[in-house]
């Protein structure tokens, strides 16, 4: 089993979700974050006064899947979270080394 | 015979089983509680030991205390008593207690006992009121009823009256308390019953302070001593009877005492209840609509029932002057009151006029006053709403000190549902999901409040912005009324018909009445772009800006943003949507000062190019038409007349399928003769991409071909579409000819067969009249990057000589630049060009040195002497 985090605009995160509903994955964790990377935030000056916006408002998305579909997963992603400019964001994978349904006690590929 | 045990048993498992069938929903409680008194009635009988007592003269009495004392045991109610003996407790009690309290232990019941003498209980009372608030609902069950009397005397002895205002404040606290833990259930998506206000404890403190203070028996004592009158005692009855008969249901649901009316739950009970769904309203939004209106009132009662009774010393503001009380209105300790009843009945302004002048003055209505609109609110007629005096009295009131403290006494005595009718509708519509928190009534009076107070927060932008807002007026008006459509789907624009007659009704002004129906139809617009669209992307900033239209409407709907979204839920108004929301502000801010691409002009010329370009296309799908549209750049269609559209479509249809691929190296190239301006124009149609420009620029030098103007424009779907103003070729006869190897060129530039760096340099081969070519004034570069949020602009003058636009666009896209627009402008002898400029990850220039950098390499190129012999 994976785990693929995923931070991306919020714009996209209709598509991206979209997409991973069409490769049959049911179900993901939507937060929403911010942070900084190469994207800068911006800095407005209004009426003298400065407004800084240090980190950008990003959307993270967290999903966890069978190790067979990461790589279609990922493409997916990818593909509906890029628009070529800067801050598109970026996608890690992680392996999960067991997962538990709570309300039934299923194990592993059962429980995601 | 059957043991008191096994009837207790028996006869509770009816009562639930009746319950479960929908019977006796009405007397349930009192049903249930004449259950226990049986029992303990029928086990004292029974009781070896309790003869014994008896017997040995320690007579006792069992008295029913708490919610068992105020027959208001719901299904799974715990059930509080208290054993009272006279002088003493005796050894042998501890056994009388196993023997009857046992057995409801093992029944899994909630059971709360003590055992006491009558010096205990009055000692605890005094030490902890909460003793004493439960002793307050004593209730004789069975036993020695001399020993109960003497406790009764003695209780009211010392705490009615003497202890009536300590206890009273203690009741404060303890409201205070729960307004922290419960909240206020007269709006929460998830009500607490009992503990929130608005629940049966608001009702519990107004029996102990009537109890307290004036010695009161039972809840009827209320109405008969005047404490309450006879509506309000009615109504309180029936809506306390409906709020227990939801909690039991909640309590059988759950399976415990349970008394939080969570999401889960709603639905079921109100299916349980009867409540239909009607066309746009759920069943369970009608129950909780009809839940929180009683709780509502409820909490209101409570709260004028203190006000009326409790004044206390710290209350008694400042005393305003007369003057500002109107005639049979009157301030008396902080609160404002009627003179007379028949007072309103001569002059029904009044019932405006109090508000008005509890907005002027801070200060609160009375009880009295407040029962006495109630009373009246018949007054508040069609005549009344339509009239000058009840309007202008209004607008007062919204543009007051106190607003929202005043827009809530209206709200709680149900004058503004009287005076704005259409508010009634929609004021109890509850949404079921967990993103609305409140109904929508309270949800307009909060963000009233949020609009009233960005001045107090710590949001400066919001506060600057507030203090610039010419009309503000205006903006609570539609702040009060961009949810009265409220009725199902697409309210922002049903709102608009409903809010428009409403403000007829006030004979508002008519450039207000645009101004805030155009709040309301498009209240949701810069949060929806804002979490939805790409904020990069200059089109998106620029229809938003285009339905916005100015700036001080944009100034306006950004703090009905902020407080629609403050009051909708915390969790919809946080740092994250707040950045998004200010970033879309400020780029639509900054086109809409700019003008060009977002005045009315702008958005009237769109529209009419529209139809002129599809009246020219009519043979086209529409469809793609459509599409074509949507994706040019909004500077394109501002500069480029209809017909001049309908030819570059038709080219662009030509070039056919290559052109799906985003990577296609496919071009077009239309050479037309400008008669009247003795020049050529050149159409130049390709994918986009870096250095795109600089290749064009380039292969024209190579051939000659001079460059008097250019309009360079990026399409939303990559498509690079130039058009160029040319001095004629040098050959004159055979335009075609130049034309032609143009085209050549390009075709192997493109295809990287030939380099035309390389053949450049060679055609710029130093010559001898280099020299004399040198520049005669010092060309300039400016960077503006306050211009765009989304390019870089990159401004050069210079003297004009074949070749320059090369040797421009080369260094730019050699720094790594992507040119998205240029103008190219040439007077007489001298250039002066604009490019738009991003890096290639899209990002505008920042770094200065980076900068710097730029300009000191064009301004170097510009400065060698001319490169190219031919001119």
């Amino acid at each position: 089993m994976k785990k693929i985090e995923a931070i991306i605009k919020p714009f996209k995160l209709d598509d991206v979700k979209d997409g991973l509903s069409a490769l049959g994955i049911k179900g993901l964790t939507v937060t929403e974050v911010k942070g900084f990377g190469r994207q800068r935030g911006h800095r407005e000056v209004y009426r003298g006064a400065e407004y800084q916006v240090d980190f950008v408002s990003k959307i993270k998305i967290e999903v966890i899947m069978d190790e067979g579909m990461v790589a279609e997963a990922v493409e997916s992603i990818q593909e509906k979270a890029r628009t070529g400019e800067i801050g598109d964001g970026k996608i890690f994978i992680l392996p999960v080394e067991e997962a538990i349904r709570i309300r039934t006690g299923e194990t592993g590929k059962e429980a995601i | 015979m059957q043991s008191a045990f096994e009837e207790l048993k028996e006869s509770r498992k009816t009562l639930l089983s009746r319950f479960s069938s929908g019977n006796t929903w009405g007397s349930f409680q009192d049903d249930h509680t004449e259950i226990f008194d049986q029992y303990f009635r029928k086990t004292l009988q029974e009781s070896r030991i309790g003869q014994e007592l008896f017997k040995k003269a320690h007579p006792f009495a069992l008295v029913a205390v708490g919610g068992y004392g105020r027959k208001e045991l719901c299904v799974h109610s715990d059930v509080d008593i208290v054993v009272l003996f006279g002088p003493k407790v005796p050894l042998l009690a501890k056994e009388f207690v196993d023997e009857i309290f046992f057995p409801l232990w093992d029944l899994g019941l909630d059971l709360g006992y003590a055992v006491r003498s009558i010096k205990d209980c009055l000692s605890l009372c005094k030490d902890d009121y909460q003793v004493l608030s439960s002793m307050l609902d004593e209730r004789f069950i069975c036993g020695d009823s001399p020993v109960y009397l003497s406790l009764i005397d003695k209780l009211l002895r010392s705490f009615t009256t003497r202890k009536a205002v300590s206890f009273a404040r203690w009741l404060e606290d303890q409201n205070r308390i729960r307004t922290d833990i419960f909240g206020d259930s007269s709006y929460l998506l998830e009500p607490n019953l009992k503990e929130g206000i608005g629940g049966l404890r608001d009702y519990h403190h107004i029996l102990w302070l009537s109890k307290s203070l004036f010695g009161l028996r039972t809840p009827r004592d209320l109405e008969y001593t005047g404490k309450l009158s006879h509506n309000e005692f009615q109504d309180m009855k029936d809506q306390l009877a409906f709020i227990w008969l939801v909690r039991n249901h909640l309590h059988e649901l759950s399976g415990r005492r349970n008394d939080r009316l969570n999401l889960e739950y709603q639905e079921d009970i109100a299916h349980r209840l009867g409540f239909k769904n009607q066309r746009n309203v759920l069943a369970v939004e009608l129950f909780m609509g009809r839940l929180h209106a009683f709780m509502g009132s409820i909490k209101s009662l409570h709260h004028s029932f203190v006000n009326a009774h409790l004044r206390n010393g710290n209350r008694a503001k400042k005393t305003p002057p007369a003057e500002e009380v109107p005639k049979h209105l009157q301030l008396h300790h902080g609160e404002i009151s009627f003179h007379s009843a028949t007072a309103i009945l001569a002059n029904p302004f009044l019932l405006m006029g109090i508000f008005a002048a509890s907005a002027r003055n801070e200060c609160p209505l009375s009880l009295e006053a407040k029962r006495l609109v109630r009373e009246f609110l018949y007054l508040v007629d069609e005549g009344f709403r339509e009239s000058d005096e009840a309007i202008r009295g209004f607008l007062d009131i919204i543009n007051g000190k106190d607003t929202f403290e005043t827009l809530n006494q209206m709200f709680e005595t149900g004058f503004l549902d009287a005076f704005i009718p259409e508010f009634a509708r929609i004021k109890d519509r509850v949404e079921f999901d967990t993103y609305h928190i409140f109904p929508v009534g309270r949800h307009l009076l909060e963000t009233m409040r949020y609009l009233m107070g960005s001045g107090a927060r710590k949001e400066i932008l919001l506060l600057d912005i507030a203090y610039e807002i010419s009309h503000p007026e205006r903006l609570y008006l539609a702040g009060m009324l961009h949810d009265i459509g409220k009725t199902g789907k697409d309210h922002a624009r049903k709102g608009v018909n409903i809010a428009r007659k409403i403000l007829k009704r006030f004979n508002y002004d008519k450039e207000g009445i645009e101004d805030i129906l155009f709040l309301v139809r498009h209240h949701l617009l810069l949060a929806e772009t804002a979490t939805r669209r790409d904020l990069n992307d200059e089109k998106v900033i620029i229809q938003c800006a285009r339905v916005i239209g100015d700036v001080e409407r944009l100034k306006m709907l950004y703090l009905l943003t902020y407080a629609d979204s403050s009051a909708t839920s915390p969790r919809v108004w946080n740092e994250w949507t707040a950045n998004l929301v200010q970033e879309l502000f400020f780029k639509v801010l900054h086109v809409l000062e700019k003008g060009e691409l977002a005045s009315a002009d702008a958005s009237q010329k769109t529209k009419t190019k529209k139809s002129a370009l599809f009246r020219y296309m009519a043979d086209m799908d529409q469809h793609d038409l459509e599409h074509f549209f949507e994706v040019m750049s909004p500077r394109y269609i501002l500069n480029t007349s209809p017909k001049r559209m309908a030819d570059h479509l038709s080219m662009l249809q030509s070039v056919g399928q290559e052109w799906e691929d985003p990577e296609s190296k496919a071009f077009l190239i239309e050479a037309r003769e400008d008669i009247a301006q003795s020049c050529w124009e050149i159409t130049f149609l390709a994918k986009d991409r870096p250095g795109l420009f600089s290749d064009m620029a380039g292969a024209m030098a190579l051939n000659n071909i001079n460059v008097l103007s250019a309009d360079i424009y990026t399409w939303h779907d990559g498509t690079a579409l130039d058009v160029f103003r040319v001095t004629g070729p040098l050959d004159a006869i055979h335009p075609q000819e130049t034309w032609d190897r143009l085209k050549r060129d390009l075709k192997n530039a493109f295809s990287d067969r030939s380099s035309l760096a390389l053949r450049l340099k060679k055609k710029a081969a130093p010559s001898i009249l280099s020299s004399m070519r040198a520049p005669k004034r010092a060309p300039n570069v400016i960077v503006d990057n306050d211009s765009s949020d989304f390019f870089t602009l990159i401004e050069v003058f210079s003297d004009d000589r074949l070749g320059l636009l090369y040797i421009i666009t080369h260094a730019l896209s050699t720094l790594g630049l992507d040119i998205r627009i240029a103008k190219i402008a040439t007077k007489g002898d001298q250039i002066a060009d604009v490019f738009y400029v991003r890096d290639l990850e899209g990002q505008k220039l920042e770094d200065k040195s980076q900068i710097e950098e730029i300009r000191e390499a064009l301004l170097h190129q510009l400065s060698q002497p001319s490169a190219f012999t031919t001119k």
